[in-house]
Order: structure tokens, then C-alpha cells, then sequence
């Protein structure tokens, strides 16, 4: 058999019945377009999210947060918001091994920032003088504020390249004199510039001031809304995770059938976490697509089986000239296989073209995952195939006199 | 080189059978030219069809170069048709919205010839329509795509060229041409077998085989066969 006739013809075949070769690649498209748009969007959503965590949360990083988050809703009990406080950080510190540095945080909600006659609303950060090392953000200009100023409540602020430059306009903040609410501060520093968080928080709106001055002199409360953790050893994150739990369950004094009135994020947390989110891109949105596509491999088995009762004559007739069933069969997978292939590549252009407008919409970086052209143009191949199989049977047993005359 | 012994054909079920081969003996020796005559009914496509392999007999056996083929499978028998022999039908068969060409390639589609091309360039020059390969089969006459027909029959150079009615949906004019491409072909060493219900057809023959109600009922050499030839030139003087 001449296997590039056969393919020629082929071609000839799906070029002449433009109406049949047009729904069939239809089905096709629409499949393909759907699978490559939500599984490359969801690829790289996952690639964004897993990069902006990493920056955020190393690996050896723990941390705690007062109440039960539910970490997939983000919502917390309210009632245990209030019991975290520096003293259960400090017991942690003393009775667990590993840890190297901490943390403690806490915010007020948009409190006005003032100078002269200029006022940025924006949220205030506790800390102590470790979040230097803790955060690894440093200042560009200034100090960081110092122990001692962190354990006497001194009123001294530093702020985020974004607050400095609209309140000061160009001239050195550092050393002036600025009010939060009512209550006045000394600039120390200018933190360095650091971006949009995952969260949409601009940190560049900072305004980080000592622990204690935050918990005393603008909130006047005496818990914390957590701590991070930095550890000697990242494989042992799992275990001080469970330390740091006995230790705080112990202290609050929580009985077996309570649950715990704070969160511990791990990495493994965190990982899957992001691990959920995605599964509704990477599985189910592409699962839903995968759907598509055989709804277009029937749409092919259809139109196919209609184009074989059609051509009873011509099969019959290449038949009689010698064609061999498997020939026949030949014939006709190659034809659905083009169809779908081409279907595919079709498809996966639109749907790149699609994922590229998405993500430039959402602001995730351009990236097609190599899966993405393996599917496109795998599954196309294969479904086509299959699809292909029942009509191009059918096609074989034909017999040649009954075609014929 | 073909022997039909005993070869009968039954249709239909108990009851309401149709013999439509009766015991037909047949025996066609290289370069023949046999017609197949008989009137509507009597078996002569039932016999064509035994003859070209593309459908089996109820009983009897079929030699071809002296082998009996009764055990051969479907795809075997695909194999012998595509080498050994060429088929013209009534109604031509030509694949539609193709080209002339493309139809005269289509055994050596399913053989292990090279050159496919080529061969049928040569093919559609015997039988004259070598200007005509890139039309498509529906911008041509009758007399024109059964001569593509005949191109596609000869084109992977069987030994036999079976012909069922193929002036039956031909003016006389075009029947005659394509009857003298048959006799030009049998002068060339081809085996022909041409079946016809038209006894003016079957004079161009060397031998007449009479088909009655699936029966053979005559069998006999024609002395002096009609020349489609000469009959061509005195038309085209009667016309002139
Ligand atoms: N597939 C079939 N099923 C049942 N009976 C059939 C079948 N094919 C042919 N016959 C019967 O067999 C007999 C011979 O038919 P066949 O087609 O061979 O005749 P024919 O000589 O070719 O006639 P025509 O000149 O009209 O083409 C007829 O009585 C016909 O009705
Ligand atoms: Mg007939």
C-alpha cells in the first residue's frame, strides 16, 4: 500500500466535504481551546503563587497566629482572636530547641500618618528590633529601631519608601517628627522597597513601629496576632511545629477535646494549601474541558459514520481494485486523525492566545507549561484515532458488489 | 488461465431461492476475447462477479492459473484482483470531484508499484485522453470517463480486463471507441471478457458465451469479428 496516497487522498477527501471536515474540527477546537486556556492559566497561576510564598515563607520558617484560622476561607474565630500574647512567644522560645529568631506581629487597622499638612491613611506593624533579620528587610536610609528603644515603648517609626516620599516630597525624613492619630513619633528609618505582597498589600505603605510602643501607646491591647519563627534546621519544621503546639496548648490550657485557639503554618501547610487552589485549575477546570473534547470525539464518530454510508460506492469500489480491509481502515483513521489533529492545533492556539489575555489581565507572567502542547496535540491524535475506529470498521466490512451496483 | 467448473450461485433463503448460476462450466485461455451475452436477468453480472473475484460462488470451483482460489481470504482475493485483474463498469465508478488522473492511480494505490504517477500518464495516453488528466471525472463526456475507466483497469497491467455492460450508458458512437480501446488492448496480449445483452457488441469478440437463466446455452468462436476500427472511419464518412 502506498501509505502518502492514502494520506493525499485523505486530505483531497476532508478538502472537498468542507461542511463534515469543518464540524469535526469544530468539536475538536473547542475542546483543545478549552483544556490549554484553564490548564496553562492554571499552571501559572500555581508557578506565581508557589514563587511569591517562597519569597515570602522560607522553608524553615513557622508561623503562629492567634485563633483557628480556616485556612481556606481565611475566616478566624473571633472569640480566640484575644489570647495570644508575647509571654506564650517567650514560653515557646525557652522550652523549645531549634528556633534561631522570631518575630512578633501585630497591626492596628488605617490609622492617619501626619506631616505638616499632609495625612496618609495607612495601617501600623509592631515588631521587635530581630524583624530586621526576621523579615530581611533592612532600611535604606536611617537606623532600624534598637532593643532598647523596642523594651522602653519609645516612639520612633520607620516607614516605607512610598509614605516617605508623599509625606516628605524629596527632603530626608529621617529625624523628623511625624504624628500617628494623636500620638507623635520620630522617623528612625526608610525601609527598603519591597512590592505588593500576594495579598495586595502594598509593603511599601509600611509603617512598622516597636512592639510594645503599638501594643501600649495606639492599640492598648496586650496580645499579639502572631509570631514567625525562624529555625536552625528546615527538616525539622514538622516537629517543632508539634512542640510549639503542646506548648501553647498547655498554656492556654486547652483540654484534649478542644480545639487549638491558634493556627501553626508550616511550609507543608502552605504548600498545600496552594496544592487545593490549584487543583481547581490543574484538575477540575481541565477535567470540565477534557469533557469537551469528548463531546467532540463523538461529534467526529458521528459525522465520520455518516460519511462512510455516503461513500458505500467508493469504499466498494477501492475495494474492488484492491484494497484490503486494513487498508480501508487505514483510510479512515488517518482521515479522523487529521481532522483532529488540525482541530488541535487550531484549538491550541486559540487557547493559548486566550491564557495570554487572561494572564496580562490578572498579572501573571506569560508561561505555557510544555504540557500544554503535549496535550494539544496528543489528545487530538489519540481521540481522533479512537474516534475514528467504529466508522472505519464499519467502512472495512463493506462488501464490494453489494457497493457496487 | 481461468476455469470455472460446476460454479453455481444461489440467492435468498429456503423457499424463495434464484439460481442465478446453474452449473457453469467455463474455461478462458490467455489472450481470449470472450463475450458474455444473455438478457436481463439471466446471470451475467452474478457470472462477472464470480469471474472478478469480488463475490464467492455457492458451489463449484474456480481456477485461476491453475489454482483454485475457493480458500483464499477476502483480503488475499483483494490482492489477486488488484495484480490480475481490471474492472470496467456500466456505470463507470469514477471517484466524484476528482480528477481524471487521480482515479487512474487508485490500483496502484493498493500496490507495491513506484512511479505511480507516471504509470498513469502512460495508461490515460493509451486510451487518448492524455490532455485530460487534470480535469475532475464531472467535466467529462460519458465516452471520456469510461475510457478513464479503462485507463484505471490497465494502468497496474493485469492480465485480464473485465468489462460488465460498459457501453450499456454509452451513445453508439462512444460504445464502438470504447469496444476498439477492448479490441486494441486483446491485440496486445490482454485477456478480455466483456459482458453485454447487445449480440452487435459481442460480434467484436472471438467468442461468445450465451448465458439463459443462469445456464451456459451456447459457447462458440466467431469467425470473422467485427472491427471497431474500420466501423469508426466509415462512420465518421457516412457523417462527413
Ligand atoms: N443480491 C441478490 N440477491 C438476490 N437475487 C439476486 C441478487 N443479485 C442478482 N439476483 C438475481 O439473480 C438473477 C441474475 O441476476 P444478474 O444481476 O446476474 O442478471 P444480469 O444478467 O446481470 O441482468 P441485467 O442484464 O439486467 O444486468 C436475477 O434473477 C436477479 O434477480
Ligand atoms: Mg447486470
Amino acid at each position: 500500500m502506498n501509505k502518502i496516497k492514502i494520506i493525499e487522498s485523505s486530505f483531497r477527501i476532508l478538502r472537498r466535504n468542507k461542511l463534515n471536515t469543518f464540524f469535526m474540527i469544530l468539536g475538536i477546537v473547542i475542546g483543545i481551546a478549552a483544556l490549554s486556556l484553564t490548564f496553562s492559566l492554571g499552571k501559572s497561576a500555581e508557578k506565581q503563587l508557589t514563587r511569591k510564598v517562597k519569597n515570602l515563607f522560607n522553608p524553615n520558617n513557622i508561623l503562629v497566629t492567634s485563633g483557628r484560622v480556616e485556612l481556606e476561607s481565611g475566616r478566624s474565630s473571633e472569640s480566640s482572636m484575644t489570647n495570644l500574647e508575647i509571654e506564650d512567644i517567650e514560653a515557646i522560645m525557652n522550652e523549645v530547641r531549634g528556633i534561631t529568631m522570631y518575630d512578633v506581629i501585630q497591626a492596628t487597622p488605617e490609622r492617619d500618618v501626619i506631616f505638616s499638612n499632609k495625612n496618609i491613611p495607612t495601617a501600623i506593624n509592631g515588631g521587635m528590633a530581630e524583624g530586621e533579620m526576621v523579615w530581611r528587610r533592612s532600611v535604606i536610609s536611617g537606623e532600624y529601631f534598637s532593643k532598647a528603644e523596642e523594651k522602653s515603648s519609645a516612639r520612633v517609626a520607620l516607614i516605607g519608601t512610598k509614605i516617605a516620599k508623599k509625606l516628605f516630597e524629596g527632603s530626608n525624613p529621617v529625624g523628623s517628627q511625624i504624628r500617628i492619630g494623636t500620638v507623635p513619633f520620630t522617623v528612625k528609618g526608610v525601609l527598603e522597597e519591597r512590592g505588593i505582597d500576594p495579598h495586595g498589600t502594598d509593603l511599601d505603605m509600611n509603617v512598622i513601629v516597636p512592639i510594645t510602643t503599638l501594643m501600649n501607646r495606639l492599640m492598648n491591647v496586650n496580645y499579639i496576632a502572631g509570631a514567625k519563627f525562624e529555625l536552625e534546621d528546615a527538616s525539622m519544621t514538622e516537629e517543632i511545629a508539634g512542640k510549639i503546639t503542646s506548648v501553647l496548648r498547655e498554656r492556654h490550657s486547652l483540654n484534649n477535646n478542644e480545639t487549638n485557639d491558634f493556627s501553626i503554618v508550616t511550609p507543608v501547610v502552605v504548600k498545600e494549601i496552594i496544592g487545593k487552589m490549584n487543583r481547581v485549575f490543574t484538575l477540575f477546570l481541565p477535567l470540565i474541558s477534557g469533557i469537551a473534547l469528548l463531546v467532540g470525539g463523538v461529534v467526529i464518530v458521528v459525522i465520520m459514520l455518516m460519511s462512510v454510508s455516503r461513500r458505500v460506492s467508493e469504499i466498494g469500489l477501492r475495494k474492488a481494485l484492491g484494497a484490503r480491509s486494513q487498508e480501508i481502515m487505514f483510510q479512515f483513521l488517518i482521515e479522523a486523525a487529521v481532522v483532529s489533529l488540525f482541530g488541535g492545533i487550531i484549538g491550541l492556539a486559540i487557547g493559548l492566545v486566550g491564557a495570554g489575555v487572561f494572564m496580562s489581565s490578572m498579572g501573571l507572567t506569560f508561561f505555557i507549561p510544555w504540557e500544554t502542547i503535549l496535550f494539544g496535540v496528543l489528545f487530538p491524535i489519540i481521540i481522533g484515532v479512537l474516534a475514528g475506529i467504529i466508522p472505519a470498521r464499519k467502512a472495512a466490512k463493506q462488501d464490494p458488489i453489494e457497493a457496487l451496483s | 488461465m481461468i476455469q470455472l467448473k460446476n460454479i453455481s450461485k444461489i440467492y435468498g433463503k429456503d423457499g424463495q431461492q434464484v439460481k442465478a448460476l446453474d452449473n457453469a462450466n467455463i474455461s478462458i485461455a490467455k489472450g481470449e476475447f470472450v463475450a458474455i451475452v444473455g438478457a436481463s436477468g439471466s446471470g451475467k453480472s452474478t457470472m462477472m462477479n464470480i469471474l472478478g473475484m469480488l463475490d464467492r460462488p455457492t458451489s463449484g470451483e474456480y481456477y485461476l492459473e491453475n489454482k483454485e482460489i475457493s480458500t483464499l481470504t477476502d483480503d488475499e482475493l483483494a490482492k489477486i484482483r488488484n495484480k490480475k485483474i481490471g474492472f470496467v463498469f456500466q456505470k463507470f465508478h469514477l471517484l466524484p470531484k476528482t480528477t481524471a488522473i487521480e482515479n487512474v492511480e487508485l490500483p496502484l494505490i493498493y500496490s507495491d508499484r513506484k512511479d505511480i504517477r507516471k504509470l498513469a500518464v502512460d495508461a490515460l495516453a493509451k486510451v487518448g485522453l492524455s490532455n485530460r488528466g487534470k480535469h475532475r471525472t464531472n467535466e467529462l463526456s460519458g465516452g471520456q470517463q469510461q475510457r478513464v475507466a479503462i485507463a484505471r483497469a490497465l494502468v497496474n497491467e493485469p492480465e485480464v480486463i473485465l468489462g460488465d455492460e460498459p457501453t450499456g450508458n454509452l451513445d453508439s458512437k462512444s460504445g464502438l471507441e470504447v469496444v476498439g480501446v477492448f479490441q486494441e488492448l486483446n491485440r496486445s496480449g490482454k485477456t478480455i471478457i466483456l459482458i453485454t445483452h447487445s449480440g452487435e457488441v459481442a460480434e467484436h469478440a472471438n467468442r461468445i458465451i450465451r448465458i439463459h437463466d443462469g445456464k451456459i446455452t451456447e459457447d462458440y468462436k466467431v469467425e470473422k469479428p467485427l472491427d471497431a476500427r474500420t466501423e469508426l472511419a466509415e462512420l465518421k464518412k457516412a457523417i462527413n
